[in-house]
């Protein structure tokens, strides 16, 4: 933790603060373009069936109507993962499912004209279960999926790309185990990321095939590149506006941009098709459900010999990244438990519900969420400290395991063990736990319990970004990297690393648009990969652009580039300070020096996280009341700390460790509705809820880049349902599950329910 | 939203006679709290063509003491029952419930008659209609109760039969443990029911030209203990899942006098009579308050998932009966 | 009482962040439809769109503004209903001539009290009312008072600082 940073590791404002707290900052439902129609979906009142008539002709007459799109006229675009998501289909697969777009000339009239569409449907039974979804006899979703099983792999990783786990002999690894767990549970509430905005596009054609994209979204880039193939490459420019909230869902919207496209294309004008809360909930981005069939060998000392079984992966209507999901996950699950034995199958089950997307925990926070109550049950037979266990099985240095594209990555990052030990003593770990089931403190119809749990993930380094640094005469630096604000801060923890770089105030610095025409190519803010991949791409635009910048200097001042530094807007010679030369004498007026800078994907430096959590149960109502979180994890530099604080406390959102207590997404199985589709029924943690929070971040330099720094913002919820699930159980002496622990369960596990 | 006309009553007679012309066509909006998502989600089979603001009919907010009791405007805000003196002297227990409501924000809207007067909050029934239709059931005319083979664990576990939602007002579960009377005016003149007729199975029983215009409430006796107790997940935001208010008063160790009432669990605010009499004339002690909270739930009619309220139902009577209070 | 209404009862007269308007009712862009709520107004019909829409169902405080001082939700509120009000909107706490921030807004910046910065508005109008009734309140009063204000990134534990941090150096300067 060098003191020598002038910026690094020390809070700085955010650059956007002002507009934020002045209300200036631009979110997509405050952009109005000139000519701007309004976009609005007919949703599905069926689980599963065929639209056998379509009438739109009363609709369309309505004054202020320009558009009616249905599965007759839509452009063939599609998309998912492989691909057989269309924009609009003649069978509908979920309740709110898409059946007709419109645009009119503002959001009363589309509502209007909506009502007078009339649609004949023929009714499909619905499957929702992922067994039963694979059963011979079960309604098939697809035809070009039958059992309802989606195909496996994830091109886009490679063509190992990871969608099974089998090596090693799990039969030996057995046979060496002393303890054997084995089980079936899931993680399968399917809960909602739910940021406060709800995802929206606007679609503008400039011309026949070019198009430019406005949207809330994480990685402004998806909406060009990967809705490039999609749409039949076209020329896509995609701009983000300030992002409101995404853990993951809004890397992209493309269902969204599909329907602002089209019927921007129909119409000739641009279209907004911006979500109400209630789609919001209804037909966007769920965690995707898990259940795990699956088998642990541990032996006495907490080494992890053998791991068996069958993951399903249920992902509602389609697949769009959830194959990437179970490739994260296969990786993940590798960091958490080194073992050298493994055969893990999985399955990817289409069922009829609002679809999964993308959210912060990647399929990893799913899979051990499910395999959590095998793991602590083994290490229960054995009377294992959990923390020792995960501090003995977390991938070490040196460790190998298969990541996402198939390939073996050899652990060159961080030994977490210190990292550990300050989270527990912080924590109080050892004072607080009494062993397998036992309350920490027994307080009259209240019961204290304490739980813990760990993730990682090895993509704080994937894929690939880029950048170009502009230095200005006038001693300023642009950064061109393609980044958004979703709230993470990068866009001004990016400016902080060239500030420091150039040694100059960071109010110098800025950042151009979030726009992929003015940008090279950034892959997005996902996994945790700014402060690394994203950072490395920036500091080595500058360090280019400083050289270039020195190397103007040196004839200049008479000295070497080596023999010179910059500082302030001057370049002077490190010996004789006051031999320097102003920015706007060494590059000159008209002129401007660059840089670019390149980040290589890098899946070799896992990241970390250990939650501990300390939970109160009331045992007369079943009531839970989470009392205390302590993250613990080394970030090698602290880039913002106001930043990294906030990452950390985004445990108790983005569907993390409240997915364990209160939150889920209620399906009701009986109509195929999700029945709690607004902020009263699907519950958040309130202010009144906020537990004491201790964050334990150490600073131990990485081998990353030049700040030997690593993020970790996208692990912070993995740990978290986990955690809740053991604490709660240690709390009434019951082992304890099923997700969430409403008081309904922990009533019932106390025998408290007649049945 | 789907538009309407709009208008502002002068009087309690103007609002009566635009209710009266327009034939059921019409709906009276207060603080808008619930009323305004009820439109935005176009539950209801109909649309009103007219909204009929009460708020601008003078004097229908007091908050005002008599010898006899309280006299509360069906217009007085909810957060400044919440923190008036007059409510927390004497009928603390409507002052608990009123501020347990919502959010802060919504109490500086939501009105005592709003808060009685609101829908449920049955989730087949708010189903949102541009979310594939609204859910046609039993309480909107036709169908059956979606909740009886459905998700039921907020649903009633007692006292319903066609329509399964609870009540969803806290202010009407400690306002029948105060005894109150809600005051109605329309077309036939004033009228004045107790809050348990105010609530029916299907909705409340206003007529079509009828609105609340205050609730009186009689003095509790004297030196009683007065408690609301509203059982959530969170501790804002949340309808009850159950709610227990209870007066109770002691005289010479013993129950002298006792209304429990439950919240959360049927359609309307159910005196727990049988908990009552178990307790009456005994000493208020854990043995007598759990013999109380059992009697309480000696007749509930748990639904496929709901039985857990049964649980929760007792330990609130217990508390209840147990606790400080006012 | 169908029928005509005076000329008078179909404009709206509002008072936002200290300006004087004068709406008229009806269905043309620029007038207020009885149907549109006064979240829809400030951002569509006035332009100020510093006050968002989260829910638009009153259940996240993301459109909390003041009326006449008092924290309410603009999304569960009709516009035609607010004549003679007086409303005041995140874009209403800069000092218009100077520019300078209030003492809350500073706090927000320098404790980071936001993540994406959406619930930030409606946070800054509810904790502003709070300070105004209680300049210097108890983390506990905090919490309450922001209770009905959804946040998803988290920023809680820094929004509270930020509030306490405002609520002290309004006790200071009154010192």
């Amino acid at each position: 933790m060098p003191d020598g940073y002038r910026f690094i590791g020390k809070p700085t404002a955010r650059r956007d603060a002002l507009e934020i707290v002045t209300g200036k900052a631009d979110f997509i439902d405050d952009l109005k373009l000139p000519n701007m129609l309004y976009g609005k979906v007919l949703r599905s009142p069926y689980p599963h069936a065929n639209i056998k008539t379509i009438d739109t002709k009363r609709a369309e007459s309505v004054l202020g109507v320009e558009a009616i799109l249905t599965y007759r006229n839509v452009p063939d675009w599609i998309g998912g993962t492989p691909r057989h998501v269309k924009v609009l289909d003649r069978k509908v697969r979920f309740v709110g499912d898409a059946v007709a777009l419109i645009a009119a000339e503002n959001e009363q009239i589309a509502e209007e004209a909506i009502e007078l569409i009339a649609v004949d449907y023929e009714l499909l039974q619905a499957v929702y279960d992922v067994e039963e979804a694979v059963m011979p006899g079960a309604p098939q979703l697809y035809e070009e999926f039958p059992g309802n099983l989606i195909p496996a792999g994830f091109p886009g990783f490679g063509p190992k790309n990871l969608h099974e786990l089998v090596f090693g002999d799990v039969e030996k690894g057995f046979r060496e185990a002393d303890f054997i767990s084995e089980g079936t549970y899931a993680y399968d509430t399917v809960p909602n990321p739910l940021p406060i905005e709800p995802p929206g596009v606007i679609a503008r054609w400039e011309g026949p095939d070019k198009l430019t994209i406005w949207s809330a979204t994480q990685s402004p880039s998806w909406h060009r590149f990967v809705m490039l193939p999609k749409m039949g490459f076209p020329e896509i420019r995609s701009i983000s506006t300030h992002c409101g909230g995404s853990y993951g869902s809004k890397n992209y919207a493309f269902l969204p941009c599909f329907y602002a496209a089209a019927l921007a294309k129909k119409t000739g004008r641009p279209v907004k098709v911006y979500y109400s809360k209630e789609e919001h909930f209804g037909a966007f981005a769920l965690r995707p459900g898990t259940r795990f069939k699956g088998t642990v060998g541990i032996k006495k000392d907490g080494t992890v010999t053998a791991l068996s079984g069958e993951l399903f992966v249920e992902t509602g209507a389609f697949s769009d990244t959830s194959q990437a999901q179970v490739a994260v996950a296969l990786g993940e699950v590798q960091l958490m438990l080194r073992c050298p034995n493994w055969n893990l199958r999985t399955k990817l089950v289409c069922t009829n519900r609002n679809p999964s997307g993308i959210v912060r925990g990647f399929g990893g926070q799913e899979f051990e969420s499910a395999l959590f109550p095998i793991l602590t049950e083994a290490m229960q037979q054995a009377d294992l400290d959990p923390v020792d266990f995960f501090k003995k099985n977390y991938v070490s240095p040196g460790d190998g395991y298969f990541w996402r594209d198939g390939e073996w990555y050899v652990n060159r990052g961080q030994d977490y063990s210190e990292a550990i030990d300050r989270g527990a003593q912080t924590f109080g770990w050892k004072e607080k736990w009494k062993g397998w089931l036992k309350p920490t403190a027994v307080n009259g119809t209240k019961r204290i319990g304490v739980g813990v749990s760990v993730h990682g993930n090895a993509d704080v380094g994937e894929d690939v970004s880029e950048a170009y640094v502009r230095l200005t005469p006038d001693a300023r630096v642009t950064i061109h990297v393609c980044v958004s604000e979703a709230g993470m801060g990068q866009r001004s923890s990016l400016c902080k690393m060239v500030a420091e770089v150039f040694q100059i105030p960071i109010e110098r610095v800025g950042v151009t648009p979030a726009d992929t025409l003015v940008n090279p190519f950034e892959f997005g803010l996902v996994g945790s990969r700014g402060t690394y991949a994203l950072g490395s791409a920036v500091i080595a635009a500058s360090e280019d652009a400083r050289q270039d910048l020195l190397k103007r200097a040196a004839p200049l001042l008479g000295a070497t580039p080596e023999e010179l530094e910059t500082k302030d807007g001057k370049v002077y010679v490190k010996e004789e300070p006051s031999r320097s030369l102003s920015w706007s004498r060494t590059i000159g007026i008209a002129r401007t020096c660059t840089g670019f800078g390149r980040f290589e994907p890098d899946y070799s430096v896992p990241n970390f996280i250990m939650v501990f959590v300390e939970v109160e149960v009331d045992v007369e109502t079943g009531k839970v009341d989470l009392l205390q979180v302590v993250p613990a994890t080394d970030v090698g530099q602290i880039i913002d700390p106001l930043a990294l604080g906030g990452q950390l406390h985004g445990c108790l959102g983005s569907a993390g460790m409240d997915t364990a207590l209160f939150e889920e997404t209620v399906l009701d199985r009986s109509t195929g509705r999700i029945v709690n589709l607004n902020m009263l029924d699907y519950k958040w943690r309130t202010f009144r809820e906020l537990p004491k929070f201790r964050n334990v971040i150490l600073e131990t330099p990485i081998s990353t880049h030049r700040f030997k720094a690593i993020g970790v913002g996208e692990i912070t919820t993995s740990p978290g349902p986990g955690a809740i699930l053991m604490a709660v159980s240690n709390a009434i002496g019951v082992r304890l599950t099923e997700y969430p622990l409403t008081p309904d369960k922990i009533l019932k596990a106390l025998g408290k329910i007649g049945e | 939203m789907k538009s309407f006309n709009h208008f502002n009553a002068k009087s309690v007679r103007e609002a009566v006679t635009l209710l009266k012309d327009h034939k059921g066509k019409a709906m009276v909006i207060a603080g808008g709290t619930d009323l305004i998502g009820i439109l935005k989600d176009r539950i209801l089979p109909s649309y009103p063509e007219a909204i009929i603001n009460i708020k601008t009919i003078p004097g229908l907010d007091v908050i005002e003491e008599s010898t006899a009791g309280l006299k509360v405007g069906a217009l007085a805000k909810l957060a400044d029952i919440a923190k008036s003196q007059k409510v927390e002297k004497k009928f603390g227990v409507l002052a608990e419930a009123a501020k347990s409501v919502g959010t802060p924000n919504l109490r500086n809207m939501a009105t005592i008659g709003g808060n009685l007067c609101q829908d449920v909050r049955c989730w087949y029934y708010r189903y949102p209609h541009h979310m594939g239709g609204r859910v046609i059931c039993r309480r909107k005319g036709k169908g059956t109760c979606y909740a009886i083979k459905g998700d039921n664990r907020y649903n009633a576990i007692l006292g319903a039969k066609s329509c399964f939602a609870v009540c969803p007002s806290d202010t009407a579960i400690a306002l029948s443990a105060l005894d109150a009377k809600i005051k109605i005016a329309g077309g036939d003149g004033t009228r004045s029911v107790s809050i348990s007729d105010f609530f029916t199975p299907l909705g409340n029983s206003l007529n079509q030209d009828e609105l609340v215009t205050e609730v009186r409430i009689p003095n509790p006796p004297q030196g009683c203990r007065q408690r609301f107790l509203k059982f959530t997940l969170r501790e804002s935001v949340d309808f009850a899942i159950v709610s227990v208010a209870s007066v109770i008063t002691i005289k010479g160790g013993v129950c002298r006098d006792i209304r429990i009432v439950l919240g959360g669990v049927a359609p309307m605010p159910l005196r727990a009579k049988g908990a009552e009499h178990v307790i009456k004339g005994k000493p208020l002690n854990s043995a007598t308050a759990e013999d109380a909270a059992r009697a309480a739930v000696s007749s509930t009619k748990p639904l496929s998932r709901n039985a857990y309220k049964i649980e929760i139902t007792k330990v609130l009577v217990k508390r209840a009966i147990l606790s400080e209070g006012r | 009482m169908k029928g005509k209404r005076s000329d008078e009862e179909k404009k709206i007269k509002l008072v936002v962040n200290g300006h004087r308007y004068e709406l008229r009712v009806g269905g043309e862009a620029h007038e207020v439809d009885p149907s549109h709520t006064l979240v829809y107004t400030l951002r569509e019909t006035l332009g100020l769109t510093g006050t968002k829409i989260g829910c638009d169902r009153g259940s996240c405080g993301s459109c909390s503004v003041l009326m006449d001082g008092k924290p309410i939700l603009s999304c569960l509120t009709l516009t035609v209903e607010c004549d003679g009000k007086s409303i005041t909107t995140i874009e209403g706490l800069r000092d218009p001539t100077t520019g300078n921030l209030e003492p809350l807004q500073q706090a927000f910046i320098d404790k980071s009290a936001f993540q994406c910065g959406f619930c930030t508005p409606g946070m800054i109008m509810t904790a502003k009312a709070l300070l105004e009734e209680k300049p210097s309140p108890t983390e506990e009063e905090v919490r309450d008072a922001l209770s009905g204000n959804y946040c998803r990134c988290m920023s809680h534990y820094q929004v509270v600082e930020a509030v306490l941090t405002a609520a002290k150096k309004g006790e200071d300067s009154n010192a």
